[in-house]
């Protein structure tokens, strides 16, 4: 069992694995999956459904027992030192629930009762800060998804929790409601400076609102890193306009640097095998006479990225 | 996450918010209690009223006593049931309980705070029965004995243990069971129909001293009504209800220790 030796102070990363697993009898639903949390940003863990990413969030937080590895939530090893850990997270896992019968302020007050005394003074300004202050005193009943889902990023904020942790906060939200969660969860990390771990498998989503994420499949973390890396991440691809393209094409035919080259809408559209290699394109071009009028690194969108690196792995297995 | 008094008082307090603001399930438990009280006083005023002769006054301490046993034995079982199954599986129904379990507070808090909540519901409850009971008592006593002060706080005090153990029973099978119906239909089948046949079936000998009716029943302050008086030593009676009292609610909160939530 790996074993992770955090210090508890306000430094070491927010969220720290090493090796987690979690088996379910034969099947593996979590396979050694080693993740840093940096502190006061906003992390996307991405997967498919039945990727593996409740799973991990129920370990974290020990709805679910840890079969091997080891966790830290905030610089405390859980579950050894789970309730003082979680004294300062707030966390949504699955689907926020509360009782219908009550208004959303009596939902609070009781969740609030569980915290400590502290939580209750920090009922009314929760709801304000999620905008629900005008209906807070409607029974939860009658509010729409999108409402509850803000009404348990409120709940999330009567522990004034240092780490946020949302299971698919975007779930079923329109887009205006996506918008209003993508926006909250920034100014939760920007003006407030918590950190707030996001699952999801709403790629476009978690590109536009997370700093840094990992890719789970299967089970396992495929990628981890800032969200530019990992969509810039793999071969390089290039798109070069020139003077001449049919000599350009010709010229780059069998260069070692050259994994894919094609012509697209008169310019030509490449494969690299890193992306620190345009430059050699470039030069290549240039010494032999071919005026480069644009060089250009393609971006993919982190859904590109991300069906890439899983149909990678569906291809390899 | 340490827990002081203020916050027991407080997770206490939100337990008694979610079951009182249930109104649907307040009135259900009310009507368990009030409605056969009512509706049989009033049969027997009318029944005084239309031949005084032959039927005597629908007050006095005989109304007192059956009125007891309906509240200690038969409805207020229910009711106490009724209240038990929603405070021990409430918030399994409802997934707040895994929203709890999140905070990081002792699931043993969490689960030992259903208990007091649920007793004073369970006890304002009855109490309202006992206060109906005791105005036809002396409203409609007419020129028949009434109950005495002492007899009417052993009565009071009576009804609480009564009522309170099975409330207690109920919290600790829906908490082991998850399940309201389940609760509901299993404790309600056993008070009104099993327990009370296997308290009468003699063959079974001393081991329905076992049973919890039996000890109720013995229990029972004021003159006996509806068949022969139940003996057994008061100790017996103490240790069978503390044996009721432990073993559902402990198995129930083993189960709230150990849920995936």
């Amino acid at each position: 069992m790996q074993a992770i030796h955090a210090k508890q102070n306000h430094d070491g990363p927010a969220l720290q694995t090493a090796g987690l697993t979690k088996r379910f009898g034969e099947r593996v639903a979590v396979d050694a999956v080693s993740l840093s949390v940096p502190r006061g940003t906003a992390y996307g863990f991405l997967g498919h459904n039945g990727a593996g990413k409740t799973t991990l969030i129920r370990m974290l937080l020990g709805l679910t027992a840890i079969s091997d590895g080891s966790a830290s939530v905030l610089g405390l090893p859980v579950p050894a030192q789970r309730s003082a850990a979680l004294a300062r997270v707030g966390a949504i896992v699955e689907e926020p629930s509360f009782y219908p019968h009550l208004s959303g302020r009596e939902n609070l007050t009781i969740a609030a009762a569980v915290r400590g005394p502290e939580a209750r003074t920090r009922v009314d300004g929760a709801l304000g800060r999620v905008g629900l202050e005008k209906r807070a005193d409607d029974r939860v009943g009658t509010y729409s998804l999108g409402m509850r889902q803000r009404l348990g990023v409120a709940r999330c904020l009567l522990s004034d929790p240092e780490l946020l942790i949302l299971d698919e906060p975007m779930n079923g939200l329109d887009p205006g409601g996506m918008l209003d969660m993508r926006q909250m969860i920034r100014a939760l990390v920007e003006d407030e400076g918590r950190t707030v771990f996001i699952s999801s498998h709403l790629l476009d989503e978690v590109e536009k609102t997370c700093d840094v994420a990992a890719i789970i499949d299967g089970g396992r973390v495929i990628a981890e890193g800032p969200i530019e890396e990992l969509v810039a991440g793999g071969a390089g691809e290039l798109i070069v306009e020139c003077d001449d393209a049919e000599r350009a094409l010709k010229l780059l035919a069998g260069d070692p640097a050259v994994r894919e080259l094609r012509r697209e809408a008169g310019a030509l559209r490449m494969k690299l095998h890193g992306p620190e290699q345009a430059g050699e394109i470039n030069a290549r071009l240039v010494g032999a006479g071919v005026v480069v009028t644009r060089l250009e690194p393609v971006r993919h969108s982190l859904e590109e990225r991300f069906l890439e690196m899983t149909t990678r792995l569906e291809v390899a297995a | 996450m340490r827990l002081n008094l203020a916050t027991a008082w407080q997770m206490i307090g939100a337990d008694l918010l979610r079951l009182r603001k249930k109104r649907g399930f307040i009135a259900l438990v009310l009507a368990a209690v009030l409605a056969p009280l009512l509706v049989w006083t009033g049969y027997q005023v009318l029944e005084h009223a239309s031949n005084p002769a032959h039927y005597g006054p629908a007050g006095g301490l005989a109304h007192f006593a059956r009125m007891l046993t309906l509240l200690g034995v038969f409805m207020g079982p229910v009711a106490a049931v009724l209240i038990g199954a929603e405070a021990g599986a409430g918030d399994i129904a409802a997934g707040v309980f895994r929203d709890n379990v999140v905070t990081g507070r002792s699931r043993w808090a969490l689960f030992f705070a259903r208990i007091p909540a649920a007793l004073i519901v369970t006890f304002t409850a009855i109490g309202m029965g006992l206060a109906v009971g005791l105005a036809v008592t002396f409203g409609f006593a007419g020129g028949l004995e009434t109950p005495s002060l002492s007899l009417i706080l052993q009565s009071a005090a009576w009804l609480a243990l009564a009522n309170g153990v099975v409330c207690v029973i109920a919290i600790g099978l829906a908490t082991l069971t998850g399940s309201r119906p389940g609760t509901i239909t299993t404790l309600i089948g056993w008070e009104l129909v099993l327990s009370p046949l296997l308290v009468q079936s003699t063959s079974l000998g001393s081991a329905r001293d076992g049973l919890l009716d039996g000890v109720v029943t013995f229990l029972k302050p004021g003159p006996v009504v509806g068949g022969p008086p139940i003996t057994m030593s008061i100790g017996v009676a103490v240790l069978v209800t503390i044996a009721w009292l432990l073993v559902l609610p402990a198995l129930g909160a083993w189960r709230a220790q150990t849920r995936d939530a």
